[in-house]
């Protein structure tokens, strides 16, 4: 059954409505029948073609997935999911899965090895590790934060604080300055809003279906949306205006937006002396950020920042810049001060918790297994990024880490196991060939599901993991990028069998901690733990798994959150802190100030450009370029070409299909050009998708180049972040 | 009977491909066919620009040339306004992609020269297709002419309206809202 396309799946299914006789194709006469007449089982679980996990129901036939729909009660999705929510149903049938536990035998060679033999290996191997120099030297990455409680048992029990999360290139500086001056995280009430920017965040490229379902309602009740992005992004083709800014310039913006709320009297008094702590400090400072200042700096006329801030303040409180994401928060040497002048801006409005402002997302309180307390734990060193760490990245989350400094963390030899999980380093941090050299670890093992670049030229061994249409995984609570008043709970679990010889990844950590001795740290099944999850809910295992997404009555109201009559936020005044404390150690300002970007682009060189890039709405930066259909989209819509304004591209002799070379310090490589008028003349933009170089992820690789072939490793010391954006490329026309 | 319609509002697209990837798992296309396509139009020129998407398909015609043009009725009208084709019957000659001014149509493995089937499945049902049902943006809207209740009815009556290539004659049974 394995071996059949999934078109001849159809077929199959066809086979037994037709009782033998086998059209010679699978038409459209017959498909009807076996639509109809062939039996669907509808099972819900939730996607994972991006982080916002929505909701999905799969539709499976002779234990096959057929495809998938969304979820209508998950508040991600509500009935919608993207193409790469679709595209990533199919993609558990690819021909490019890893079917078993690999070893390394050579450049590119890997032999198929029983689970035991991978089990016993890397736990003997792990052991000595850790017994020359000790658990701090294992490492562990991951995309998120799904299995840090399995990992956190093993790494109790040999004393490492390394779990590092790719959040370092991806928003870090966001959820930083949000912790720092709030404590918590808000979310546009888009669906309420009456005016709504969205600056460097591009809701309909990375998609929260249900996210652009509520702006689009919005926006058919009149509300207006302003975006602000040196490209024309496609949310900004829904937009009342596109305002293209000067790639890097965002905070000179915000602090000149502040200037305008403050100088004009628009700001919310009552709401800045109540919940506000650092506010006349900021005043004092922001005085010069006048919008004349900002007009040369961002590209934005003056007046139209007065426009906006003055239409801004009077939709308020029914109005937000955006909290956002990746966009804005991972780029620049001041993105961590972009991100405070979100916050600032929001709450000089005074939208906090107030409908079609910002509102919290409901949350669950789930519970947990009681599990045996780990014995002889040893004393956990300081973390070997130096996240959190004084006298290094003290400012930077520890929690989550610096995942792009990891080939330096080997090569210093502070860094001998790498556990690398769901996550492709060498693809999505920056410098590739840099990145490489985390195989010279001592021990590297890559957990995923297809030949990433990261297994390919790094793992010693590759442990394949369920495909998570195959996997049961400890229930989430539905939360982050649209507010909501309703908890919602929502399961991934198995909608067919495991196809191929994998495992799920708790199943791996035992199989380890066994090799190494530590019998017994996973007394539990994935099972008992859901168990326990839910417990406190008062629904049952049956339930949640026939309804895979459920809601329970609303607890989100609107309010500031109070305590005996004192503003509650978790920070040190209870209030949201203008100056955020932990950023004004070694001697740094806790208020945001004016920083300019790290590098410019010579304006005298017709060939310098600023590289930015974005996500492309079918693809999830570089997980789902080895997807055939949507690898097909990118081939039809010329989606791996880079982009350059119209102007610009003329200036060099460059037209669209035209093959460039672009040159950073540290790469140079080939790629075709589209020709716009939709961006910056300042920027070159490209997908952040492309540019697979592992041979045996056959769709993805050799096709187009990837931003992070172009910017070497750097670290923000406030937030961590890779600073993506900074970086200058020539474009030269080929043969030039 | 049903007469099936659908009304598209482009203004609402913003180009995210999602009815084109749900439309192939739904049908289970090859990788080379798609049913559907969007056309993208930037106007202007910086900073003053535009982009228009335009979702574009088999239009299922009142009076549609490629079942004028076929010569072994593989393609065919249906009563419900679907044009639909017997993949038995077609001999693989092209007249109907030739013929069709949208260029709904495309070759698939077997050389039928494939389009979109309005999933009836689903239509009967009372659902919207696969493509209309998936879209986070609600640019499609399926329903039945016929029905003077139905949605469809209700949200043509609503907006002003257009068809590709009226000058062609072909009648389609898509409407694309003005803006």
């Amino acid at each position: 059954m394995t071996n059949l396309s999934r078109r001849t799946f159809l077929k199959a299914s066809a086979t037994v409505v037709a009782a033998g006789s086998v059209p010679a194709y699978f038409g459209f006469s017959e498909f009807k029948k076996a639509a109809t007449e062939e039996s669907v089982k509808k099972v819900p679980t939730f996607c994972h073609g991006c982080t916002s996990y929505c909701g999905i129901i799969a539709h499976v036939k002779n234990d096959r997935v057929w495809k998938v729909e969304g979820h209508p009660i998950h508040l991600k999705s509500s009935g919608r999911i993207c193409a790469r929510g679709h595209g990533m149903a199919a993609y558990l049938y690819s021909k490019d899965r890893v079917t078993g536990p690999m070893k390394r035998v050579g450049e590119g060679k890997f032999e198929p090895i029983s689970w035991n033999q991978a089990f016993k290996e890397i736990g003997e191997k792990l052991e000595s590790i850790v017994k020359q120099y000790t658990g701090n030297s294992v490492l562990w990455l991951e995309h998120g934060t799904h299995r840090k409680s399995y990992v956190d048992r093993l790494f109790d029990t040999i004393g490492s604080p390394n779990f590092t999360t790719q959040y370092s290139t991806c928003f870090n500086a966001k959820t930083n300055a949000w912790l720092q001056m709030t404590g918590t995280s808000l979310n546009g009430d888009h669906k309420n809003a009456k005016y709504m920017i969205f600056e460097g965040r591009n809701f309909a490229g990375g998609i929260i279906p249900n996210g652009m379902n509520h702006i689009t309602q919005a926006k058919e009740k009149g509300a207006k949306l302003i975006v602000i992005d040196p490209r024309f992004s496609e949310i900004a083709k829904i937009a009342d205006e596109w305002i293209p800014i000067r790639p890097g310039t965002d905070l000179a913006f915000r602090l000149s937006m502040a200037n305008v709320l403050i100088s004009e009297n628009l700001y919310n008094k009552t709401f800045v002396q109540q919940f506000v702590d650092g506010f006349s400090e900021f005043k004092r400072m922001n005085k010069e950020y006048t919008p004349e200042w900002a007009e040369p700096i961002t590209g934005i006329k003056a007046d139209k920042i007065r426009e906006i801030a003055r239409d801004y303040a009077k939709y308020a409180p029914q109005a937000f810049i955006e909290p956002g994401w990746h966009g804005l928060h991972s780029h620049y040497v001041n993105s961590t001060q972009t991100a405070q002048m979100g916050i600032i801006l929001n709450a000089l409005v005074g939208n906090f918790y107030e409908k079609g402002g910002l509102m919290p997302s409901a949350s669950l309180q789930l519970g947990h297994l009681d599990l045996p307390s780990i014995e002889n734990m040893p004393e956990k060193g300081a973390r070997i990024d130096g996240a959190g760490v004084t006298g290094k990245y003290r400012t930077v989350e520890p929690s989550r880490g610096i995942a792009q400094i990891t080939p330096q963390l080997v090569q210093q030899g502070l860094a001998k196991a790498v556990f690398i999980c769901n996550y492709n380093p060498l693809r999505t941090a920056p410098d590739p060939e840099e990145q490489k050299k985390i195989k010279d670890a001592e021990l590297v093992v890559s957990i995923n599901i297809d030949w990433n670049e990261t297994s390919y030229y790094a793992a010693d061994y590759i442990l394949p993991e369920h495909y998570y249409l195959e996997r049961l995984e400890h229930p989430q609570a539905v939360s982050g990028h649209i507010s909501h008043d309703n908890p919602q709970l929502a399961l991934r679990q198995p909608v067919i069998k495991p196809m191929y010889d994998t495992k799920n990844t708790l199943d791996m950590l035992k199989g380890i901690a066994d090799a190494m001795g530590h019998k017994d740290l996973y007394p539990f099944t994935i099972e008992q733990e859901v168990e326990a999850a839910i417990a406190p809910l008062g629904i049952t295992f049956e339930q949640l798994k026939k309804a895979g997404t459920l809601e329970f009555p609303a607890t989100v109201k609107p309010g500031f959150p109070m305590k005996k009559g004192k503003p509650a936020l978790p920070t040190l005044t209870g209030k949201i802190q203008f100056s955020a404390d932990l950023f004004k150690i070694d001697g740094k300002l806790g208020i945001p100030v004016w920083v300019p970007p790290l590098v410019e682009p010579d304006p005298k060189n017709d060939h310098e450009f600023r590289l930015i890039h974005g996500k492309q709405p079918w693809h999830s930066h570089a997980m789902t370029t080895n997807i055939e259909h949507l690898m097909k989209l990118s081939e039809k819509y010329q989606g791996t070409f880079m982009w350059l304004n119209a102007s610009r591209a003329k200036k060099l002799g460059i037209k669209t299909g035209d093959t460039v070379t672009v040159k950073s310090k540290i790469a140079q490589k080939k790629v075709q050009v589209k020709v716009t008028e939709l961006l910056h003349p300042e920027a070159a933009w490209l997908p952040s998708t492309y540019g697979g170089f592992s041979p045996k992820n056959r769709t993805a690789n050799g096709v187009g180049v990837n931003f992070n072939d172009f910017i070497p490793i750097m670290v923000d010391p406030l937030s961590g972040s890779t600073m993506a954006q900074e970086v200058v490329v020539t474009v030269a026309k080929e043969g030039n | 009977m049903a007469k099936y319609g659908l009304l598209v509002f482009p203004e609402r697209c913003t180009g995210c491909n999602a009815c084109n990837i749900a439309c192939a798992s739904h049908n289970q296309l090859g990788v080379d066919v798609s049913y559907n396509r969007l056309e993208f139009l930037e106007t202007g020129t910086y900073p003053n620009v535009k982009m228009e998407i335009l979702p574009v398909q088999c239009q299922h015609c009142d009076n549609a040339p490629c079942v004028s043009v076929c010569p072994t009725q593989a393609t065919y009208k249906r009563e419900d306004g679907i044009v639909a084709i017997d993949a038995d019957k077609c001999i693989g000659c092209k007249y109907c992609m030739a013929a069709c001014p949208y260029e709904a149509r495309q070759l698939n493995e077997k050389r039928v020269p494939e389009k979109c089937r309005w999933c009836p499945e689903m239509l009967e049902k009372g659902e919207q297709p696969a493509c209309s049902a998936t879209c986070m943006n609600e640019v499609r809207l399926f329903g039945d002419l016929e029905d003077p209740n139905s949605q469809l009815n209700k949200e043509l009556a609503k907006h002003e309206v257009y068809q590709l290539l009226e000058v062609k004659g072909t009648k389609p049974s898509i409407f694309y809202v003005k803006k």
